[in-house]
């Protein structure tokens, strides 16, 4: 088992390496060979490591990376099913991903730096899902964020998407700093920093200091994940390429805030207050990302903010204490997310690099491949019924109102409102971009596509479609993920829920979101531009959150930091010695006076010389 | 206070007299006059002191030869009828005369604080005889090294006094 | 009996000094060079004075290499001011400045 998590763990890093050290020789193809046969042999590995554990945990130490005294960062393995799940999904998007990313780069420069990249963010989020040691999960953690900064602003030349990038950073380190505290923390408290080792004793933990903990991590994963209120980092970073989107803000790096809360959960257990701030902070996010996303224009931005409210869910679950439930949902997004921003790349380099849904049209008989894969993954996103994110919502929502107290009923209530709107916004944004337009001309310039990016995205469709098979609440193959996940500490397999309440949920659902879709199609059935009312620019902003930023924080520190700099720096400490440099100048200035070069005024200095030694003389020899 | 001490002051007042109006002249001819009288003064002090040959000498080098020398080159330079107009700025002379005053002062001071110094001089003769008999018993290599020195000065000042055209220099002044 | 010491020792120092102030305040190249006759002059009156002072020639046969090496540096600086006469036609100190700082 080792070596088998080892090489799993080493593999994305070595393609990596070899890119990084021998790629500036390779020709492009061979750049990306070498980076997806990486991240195969890591697939390979996940499910064979899944397959062999079986229900098994394991825990396996590779190497001690430093220690000082009592203090001591191994690099430890912590295999449960939860990661078992996480990897094999990690590592399977990020294969599609990366087969994918061949195709889009074809005509970049810079792409050996792109794959370096890549491969080195699969590492750094297999770091996150396998690690025990808090600071080997750290390491990953930072590792991710520095990743995505560079894959952000990858086209570094345009300055916006560079300031997108650094934003991200800028953001989710704020979030990391308590994670940082929650870190010390745990070591003051437990002596070590596995994971397992905290979870098993808990109970040394008083209610007040697990609340504690369980707010500092949780703020690190609000910030990791793009929630409320860290939340504006995510739509700009729609600046990089759309694989990246895909990968990074989609499938892994967004889930690494949900899932360190998984991974962590006995901790967040112990207090209420903590699982519902969680809940509370997961359904007003979702409620509004979704509001957001109804306005935006940017066919990316949609997608940003959707993802932002289907993670809220992920967080809505684990607050509701259902880990199975986060986690089935978390799979799911993955695919259609992924899909999606996939799809929608293609679209975006077809139209020769439109964004906006409302200047597409008619892309149905020129790209029908990308129509159908688009269509099956915004059904997955909308939760129709019997498709995949169906299942999964429908749990979350079920785990919700099971709840005891008002305030579940009342997140129930914000989680459904968000799930109505879901399916609206996106089909209003497929009927935008691809329906029939009889005012537009059909597209008939568009730029030829390599044939293997489409059909590369159908596996991932089609285990997009069909993912609610792994927790069916119903029939013969019953709750599989539940069951395989039940070693998991605080998973609860079955929700023991009654057969009425849940009935009435799922067809009240289903209608729901049938009842969105019409809605929908009338509406956008012929798309004409929104208005730019108060309220669309309302909602297009996120509610004004980032100017709220601005104005709260980025401007004071701003004028903080120019005063620093013309006065402190420049005025007191430049000048300062611009000044020490000047008074020299002057000094060297009345020197110069004596060097004229004139014989009397050499012979005056003699004089003067004389007199001087004779007269310290006179008095060294106590002569007044 | 006997012949010799008024003697010796006489001497002394007629030395810095004519010393100090020597410095202040204008015409150089006037200042090398002036300067010989000073050295003749000199000349008659050093008799007092009991070096009647190096009154001799004082009276046949310095005032003789170098003086006289002084005056060669005095009358080669044509200078033109221009003031020196160092006495207007007094930045150019202030600082040096108070200078001087105060290594004056010093000096004076030391030597008065000297216990040494309070003892009055006797009288006494070196003869030439004695003199010479001394000189080149102890310091026949610096005679010889002052010979040769003359020598070398003779040469530096033929090279450096030739003319770029062939036209005789002067030549330097020189003990026979 | 003549006079005690120091008094001439007075006489050769304020000697030596009006020397130094005509190097120091001229500028005109001879009454340079004639301050350091004088102040080589008042040198030589201090030995002959120490001479009787101690009893010993050794102060009077020094004067006489004092007054060797006068007049060889004088020979000497006297062709250096009449060369530099020749290339710049002035004996006013303050026109040799070529090693201005």
């Amino acid at each position: 088992m080792k070596p088998i998590l080892l090489l799993l763990l080493l593999f994305p890093l070595i393609a990596a390496l070899i890119n990084a050290v021998a790629g500036k020789n390779l020709s492009r193809k061979a750049v990306g060979f070498i980076a997806c046969g990486g991240v195969l042999g890591t697939l390979v590995l996940a499910v064979v490591a899944m397959i062999l554990a079986g229900e098994k945990t394991y825990e396996l130490i590779f190497f001690n990376w430093f220690r000082v005294d009592s203090f001591s960062a191994d690099m430890n393995v912590y295999y449960d099913p939860l990661a078992a799940v996480m990897t094999v999904m990690v590592t399977f998007v990020s294969l599609i991903i990366h087969i994918y990313s061949v195709g889009f780069m074809r005509a970049e420069e810079g792409v050996r730096r792109y794959f370096i990249y890549l491969n080195l963010f699969v590492f750094f989020m297999l770091v996150i899902s396998l690690a025990d040691n808090l600071i080997f999960v750290f390491l990953g953690w930072e590792g991710v964020g520095f990743c995505s900064y560079s894959l952000i602003g990858f086209w570094y030349e345009d300055e916006d998407k560079v300031k997108a990038g650094a934003k991200a950073f800028i953001v989710t380190r704020l979030g990391d700093v308590t994670f940082g505290v929650a870190i010390a923390l745990f070591f003051i408290l437990f002596g070590n920093f596995s994971i397992l080792h905290i979870i098993e004793n808990t109970a040394v933990l008083s209610a007040g200091m697990a609340t504690l903990l369980g707010l500092l991590l949780l703020w690190a994963a609000v910030g990791k994940s793009a929630q409320l209120p860290l939340v504006v980092w995510l739509p700009d970073a729609m600046a990089g390429p759309s694989p990246v989107s895909a990968l990074i803000h989609a499938a892994t790096m967004v889930t690494a805030g949900v899932y360190l809360l998984m991974r962590l959960f006995p901790v967040l257990a112990l207090s209420s207050i903590t699982l519902s701030i969680i809940a509370t902070v997961g359904a007003v996010g979702t409620l509004y990302a979704a509001c957001a996303a109804m306005a935006q224009t940017d066919i990316k931005r949609i997608l940003a903010y959707s993802t932002i409210s289907q993670v809220g869910y992920m967080f809505l679950a684990v607050g509701a204490g259902d880990i199975v439930g986060g986690m089935f949902h978390l799979l799911s997004h993955a695919f259609f997310k992924a899909l999606l921003f996939m799809t929608a790349g293609l679209v975006i380099q077809a139209l020769a690099e439109e964004h906006n849904i409302f200047r597409m049209g008619n892309l149905r008989k020129v790209m029908p491949g990308v129509f159908w894969l688009t269509f099956i993954g915004a059904v997955c996103l909308s939760a129709f019924p019997l498709v995949g994110g169906y299942f999964s919502k429908d749990r979350i929502l079920l785990a919700t109102f099971m709840q005891p107290g008002a305030l579940y009923k009342i997140l129930w209530t914000l989680a459904a409102v968000a799930a109505v709107l879901t399916p609206f916004y996106t089909f209003r944004l497929f009927l935008t971009a691809f329906g029939e337009r009889p005012g537009t001309l059909p597209r008939s310039a568009t730029v030829p596509l390599p044939r293997f990016m489409v059909w590369i995205l159908a596996p991932l469709a089609l285990v997009a479609l069909f993912d609610g098979l792994l927790n069916l609440p119903f029939g013969p193959g019953k709750e599989l993920l539940a069951h395989y996940m039940s070693v998991v500490p605080g998973s609860v397999p079955n929700l023991n829920a009654p057969a009425d309440l849940a009935w009435s949920m799922s067809v009240g659902s289903a209608a729901a979101v049938l009842a969105a879709l019409g809605v929908s199609y009338f509406l956008y059935r012929r798309p004409k531009e929104g208005t730019s009312g108060g309220f669309t620019r309302l909602l297009i902003s996120g509610f004004y959150l980032d100017l709220f930023y601005h104005w709260l924080i980025a401007r004071p520190y701003r004028r903080i930091a120019d005063f620093l700099f013309v006065r402190v720096d420049e005025g007191v400490l430049d000048s300062g010695f611009i000044k020490i440099g000047e008074g020299v100048e002057g000094l060297s200035g009345v020197l110069r006076l004596w060097a004229d070069g004139k014989i009397s005024t050499y012979l005056k200095m003699v004089l003067a010389g004389f007199t001087a030694i004779l007269t310290i003389a006179a008095l060294y020899w106590g002569l007044w | 206070m006997n012949l010799y001490a008024i003697a010796f002051y006489a001497l002394g007042a007629v030395m810095l007299v004519s010393t100090t109006i020597a410095v202040f002249q204008r015409n150089l001819i006037h200042a090398v006059v002036y300067l010989v009288i000073s050295f003749l003064a000199t000349a008659l002090l050093f008799f007092l002191l009991g070096a009647p040959f190096l009154a001799a000498l004082e009276v046949i080098i310095y005032s003789g030869a170098i003086m006289v020398l002084f005056l060669f080159i005095v009358m080669m330079i044509r200078e033109e009828r221009k003031r020196e107009v160092e006495w207007r700025r007094w930045g150019q002379w202030v600082p040096a005369f108070f200078l001087t005053l105060l290594s004056l002062v010093v000096s004076i001071a030391l030597i008065t604080r000297e216990p040494d110094a309070r003892a009055y001089l006797i009288t006494a003769v070196a003869t030439p005889a004695a003199l010479g008999n001394y000189l080149f018993q102890h310091y026949w290599l610096s005679i010889e090294i002052a010979s040769f020195l003359l020598f070398i000065a003779l040469v530096g000042a033929l090279y450096l006094g030739r003319s770029v055209d062939g036209e005789p220099g002067d030549e330097a002044g020189g003990n026979p | 009996m003549i006079v005690p010491f120091g008094h001439t020792l007075i006489l050769a120092g304020i000697l030596f000094f009006i020397g130094a102030a005509c190097a120091a305040l001229r500028r005109n190249l001879i009454m340079i060079l004639i301050g350091v006759e004088i102040m080589l002059n008042a040198a030589g009156i201090a030995f002959i004075a120490g001479s009787l002072r101690w009893n010993q020639l050794d102060g009077q046969a020094f004067v006489i290499f004092i007054m060797a090496v006068a007049a060889a540096e004088i020979s000497v600086a006297l062709a250096l001011i009449v060369y530099l006469y020749r290339r710049k036609n002035s004996v006013d100190a303050d026109r040799f400045d070529l090693l201005k700082g």
